[in-house]
């Protein structure tokens, strides 16, 4: 793999600037379109790039009960493993994944980095509040991963045994099954394990009804309380990547087919389909719902999630057509 | 340059509410009705925040009364700089009703400093808002 190739993949395109830039534009879209929806008009779709600018002017400050190295270190963990996954997610039409052999196992991990970088981030802060806030993440973190991990299991073997083998946890084998024999989204047994996936994105990303670990009113902002100047901005952007994350890797596990042969028409028509997927996941239920307590976000991740994607999973394993 | 950030840094201010010993009616309005959806000053980039570390303008309401005044001092060190205060109310500027009390520790003034006065008891939504455009013109300056 030539060095150029990789760091043009991991800062230019499609991670690094691209990258920010879509995860902003889909971060200015969600509070715009939430706005719409309250009946007022909102910030103008360039909003999170200002406060962006104006966090990074003001000064940092640093508790003195503060653990100094990993409280500056933490922001940067989420933001190097948000671009590093989606360097590995393929987009039809132009981009074919950092590595053929790219793994929905590695990206398992990946995602799990920016709840880590909080997890770190809030304990080395050395506040009362925070250790709060990072327990429930760490609850929020167990109760999600279950269903999203039984969803790439069965994506997964869904893909391998139609091809022969056991289980294909590379992306761009699942892309190109996806091309040839129709959208997994379109095979009703996958059905189940596409709206457990949808409902994992709203947890994974702590938006309202899942935003428990950042709750502004019960616990003062929760894990980002100490966190303030450059290294809030880190984590804000992170938060703007792992939307943009979670929006491509739906597309690439359920309907990555593209539009004709142009690169540019398969870039927009990519964009669109991760700016649909936000709206309906992210900005819908968070202009709809109430924040739920922990025990019953709990309850509900290892319930109705779980449940629609072993029902996938078990179908899957008896090899049912429909 | 300086002119250029001060122009796109003034339209993301965010808000923190200090309480300092206050009756709550400048806190209901601020929190209710002057910053609420209906007169959506998101438009203008405002937001609430509920940390002090994540703030640039604090409105302050309330006379500071003894018992209150070193956490107000606390909490307003934690916030970072460049900051603007904005005093809500009458009470931060005189006391207002409860000016000769024995639990009242003196102005806001004295002891932070003040960019606007916003005087009312409590003053009118549409007067809040002026005096937080105002405290963001004041804002942007310090940058």
């Amino acid at each position: 793999m030539n060095i150029m190739t990789l760091l043009m993949d991991i800062l230019i395109f499609p991670g690094g600037l691209f990258a920010i830039a879509l995860g902003l534009l889909l971060t200015g879209l969600d509070r715009k379109l939430y706005a719409r929806l309250q009946r007022r008009v909102g910030p103008p779709i360039y909003q999170p790039c200002i406060d962006l600018i104006k966090l990074s002017q003001k000064e940092t400050l640093i508790p003195r009960t503060a653990n100094i190295t990993a409280f500056r270190f933490a922001p940067l963990l989420g933001f190097a493993g948000m671009l590093a996954a989606i360097a590995i997610i393929p987009i039809t039409g132009i981009y074919s994944g950092l590595y053929q052999s790219a793994d929905l196992l590695v990206l398992l991990y990946l995602l799990s980095m920016p709840a880590l970088s909080l997890v770190i981030g809030a304990s080395a802060s050395g506040s009362p509040y925070s250790s709060v806030g990072l327990s429930r993440e760490i609850t929020m973190v167990l109760a999600y991963e279950i269903p999203l991990l039984i969803v790439f299991l069965t994506v997964g073997m869904r893909v391998g045994m139609s091809t022969g083998a056991t289980a294909v946890f590379s992306l761009s084998s699942i892309v190109n099954y996806q091309l040839q024999n129709g959208a997994l989204l379109f095979d009703l047994v996958m059905l189940p394990a596409f709206f457990a996936f949808l409902c994992c994105i709203p947890g994974t990303i702590g938006v309202v009804p899942f935003d428990i670990p950042e709750a502004e009113t019960e616990i003062a902002e929760g894990t980002l309380l100490e966190y303030s100047g450059v290294g809030l901005a880190m984590f804000k952007l992170t938060g703007g990547l792992k939307m943009l994350v979670l929006s491509a890797l739906t597309v690439a596990l359920f309907f990555p087919s593209g539009l004709g042969s142009f690169w540019l028409i398969n870039l927009l028509w990519f964009i669109f389909k991760c700016i649909v997927i936000c709206t309906v996941t992210i900005t819908v239920v968070r202009a709809t719902t109430a924040r739920m307590r922990l025990d019953q976000a709990y309850k509900f991740y290892l319930l109705i999630p779980t449940a629609m994607a072993l029902i996938s999973l078990f179908l899957t394993l008896f090899s049912v057509r429909v | 340059m300086t002119e250029l950030l001060q122009k796109i840094v003034k339209k993301s201010p965010w808000i923190y509410r200090i309480n300092a010993g206050s009756c709550n009616g400048c806190d209901v309005e601020m929190a209710t009705t002057a910053l609420i959806p209906r007169y959506d000053v998101e438009r203008l980039g405002c937001k609430y925040c509920g940390s002090p570390k994540h703030a640039d303008i604090v409105l302050i309401s309330g006379p500071v009364t003894a018992v209150v005044k070193d956490k107000v001092l606390r909490v307003y060190d934690e916030i970072p700089n460049p900051k603007v205060v904005v005093a809500v109310g009458i009470c931060p500027i005189s006391g207002g009703v409860f000016r000769d009390s024995y639990a009242v520790a003196g102005q806001l003034d004295s002891y932070i400093p003040v960019d606007v006065n916003v005087p009312g008891c409590p003053p009118r939504p549409q007067a809040i808002i002026d005096g937080i455009a105002m405290a963001i013109e004041i804002w942007k300056k310090k940058f």
